[in-house]
């Protein structure tokens, strides 16, 4: 087999595949999650019936959603009502192409890296796609030719754009921490400098993290899909795998933020405390943990607390909410990169 | 506003409070009772399916002018029997016998007023079973009680420890009366 096939076509159509096959499985298991831990955290048991333990659930779901009649509307667009669930969930998975998930490693004599791509602009990347899904939710909302779908369009649209300002900015202060885009460039960077970017970029990290939760249309900012207002917002026309799509978008979402949020401020696949404790306990024992287990273990942890803030906070009204945005976060977030570079400027001398 | 209290509203404590106590719910020993598998036993003054003793029951019908609805339907006859006496005498001796005792159960409200105005001192008719399931496919058949069938409860599934009436299992303290007579003494 000629060397330009395996590593052009080939390797790649395996990580695909692979990456794919594991975000697509996670979304599903997350779905399970929420239901789980949400009801734990109700004093319920949650989904136990099917599979020991309730294992088999999101497959149940799946199921059922595949076979579910697909209704559209009598009014509906027919061609942009079809177009919207493809608009959100392509972007929600083509996210995943730059997220570095680990170290490179080495089969057989060559080097693979998990993952697809190590784009220079990688951040920029991210933010212009995730843009892309708001055409999703927007023109679902319209074409559904249904009050309550157009409100959430409507809402969604602006909730999501007020919010990538503050979340721009917050990203910008890392940019300027790292010196690269590229985000495997940005845990290398965390790696020469011994320390992950939350703690010099705790504020830029608060403000992503919450602006990353009204993104993704999650509680507390969940005003797009208000259920007691406006019954299931944008998504409120759509059945079947047409709904599933949303759904699973949503889920891809809430990873795509956890994992930027893991690499940028949590030192990606470095075990804690990069080279700090180098010389104390820590050394063998974190250094022989893989990366990607390091990666998973904080992703995780961020998932937790998208499904540990919806079983805790009451939702924004939506002029509260557009006043966090613009009248809070947006002139903090402009403040915090003045700071991070006048501490930039005292660090370096 | 002081000083202390305008910082203090900068620092969203009371969301980390929420989140701690969502937080310690998550360990929590669960209140969910499966229940096929595992059932919650009803209070005492639960009011749940019927009992019914013929033995105890002396046929005075105050069952079915006490309920509000008329669905306890009684028919009986007066049997006449000439027995000795024990001054030789022959004397004749009444006896009414109950032909038909019905409760058309479909259309009960379990209000228990049945209960309450049976004078007998061990009720004849009792809704303190603790049995609640009662549901069927085919209510016209499935609901409609005759005598024998209250007495035994033939088809139906009582509460796990509750003995059929025919068994002779009476309402431990009904009415609350032995509760109260503890707490007076």
């Amino acid at each position: 087999m000629p060397e330009a096939v395996l590593n052009l076509l080939l390797i790649p159509l395996i990580k695909i595949v692979v990456l794919l096959g594991v975000v697509l499985l996670i979304v599903a298991y997350l779905t399970y999650a929420e239901r789980k831990i949400l009801a734990y955290m109700q004093v319920r048991l949650g989904p136990n019936r099917v599979g020991p333990k309730g294992w088999l659930q999101p497959i149940a779901d799946g199921l059922k959603l595949f076979v579910k009649e697909d209704l559209i509307p009598g009014g509906a667009e027919r061609f942009v009502f079809l177009l919207a669930p493809g608009l959100i969930m392509v972007p929600a998975l083509l996210m995943f192409a730059v997220i570095p998930f680990g170290e490179p490693f080495k089969v057989g004599g060559r080097t693979i890296t998990p993952y697809l791509a190590d784009v220079n602009i990688a951040i920029l990347l991210l933010l212009g796609i995730s843009s892309i899904g708001v055409f999703g939710i927007i023109l679902g909302g319209w074409s559904s030719n249904s009050k309550f779908s157009l409100m959430g369009g409507l809402r969604s649209a602006a909730q999501m754009i007020s919010y990538e300002i503050p979340m721009g900015f917050a990203v910008v202060s890392v940019l300027m921490m790292a010196g690269t885009l590229s985000l495997v460039g940005i845990v290398e960077a965390q790696r020469q400098a011994h320390i992950w970017f939350v703690l010099p970029g705790i504020l830029a990290f608060g403000i992503y993290w919450i602006c990353g939760v009204a993104e993704t249309n999650r509680n507390p900012f969940d005003l797009p899909e208000a259920e007691a207002e406006l019954v299931a917002g944008f998504h409120t026309e759509y059945s079947g795998m047409k709904f599933a799509l949303f759904f699973l978008a949503e889920y891809a979402n809430m990873m795509v933020i956890s994992a930027l949020a893991t690499v940028m401020f949590f030192g990606g696949w470095l075990p804690p405390f990069p080279n700090l404790l180098a010389g104390l306990w820590a050394s063998p024992v974190l250094a022989w943990i893989p990366g990607v287990v390091w990666f998973a273990a904080k992703m995780g942890f961020f998932l937790f607390c998208y499904i540990w803030f919806r079983g805790t906070f009451p939702r924004y009204r939506f002029d509260q909410l557009m006043a966090v945005g613009w009248k809070w976060l947006l002139p903090l977030s402009l403040a915090n990169v003045m700071l991070v570079g006048v501490l930039m400027l005292w660090w370096k001398g | 506003m002081p000083v202390k209290e305008f910082f203090k509203t900068l620092v969203p404590v009371e969301l980390f409070q929420g989140l701690g106590v969502t937080g310690a719910y998550l360990f929590r020993k669960k209140e969910t009772v499966q229940y096929p598998e595992k059932r919650l036993e009803p209070q005492d003054r639960f009011r749940g399916m019927f009992g019914y003793s013929l033995e105890r029951c002396i046929d005075c019908h105050l069952c079915a002018k006490a309920c509000p609805i008329s669905i306890i339907h009684i028919k009986d006859h007066t049997e006449v029997e000439e027995v000795e006496g024990p001054d030789g005498k022959i004397k004749k001796k009444k006896t009414k016998v109950i032909d038909r005792y019905d409760i058309d159960v479909k259309r009960c409200m379990f209000c228990g007023l049945c209960e309450e105005a049976c004078p007998t001192d061990e009720k004849s008719i009792w809704l303190t079973t603790k049995s609640y399931e009662g549901a069927v496919y085919e209510r016209n058949e499935a609901l409609y009680f005759d005598k024998e069938r209250l007495g035994s409860w033939e088809g139906f599934v009582g509460f796990p420890g509750v003995k059929a009436p025919a068994e002779g299992q009476l309402p431990s303290d009904p009415l609350g009366k032995k509760k109260a007579a503890e707490g007076g003494a």
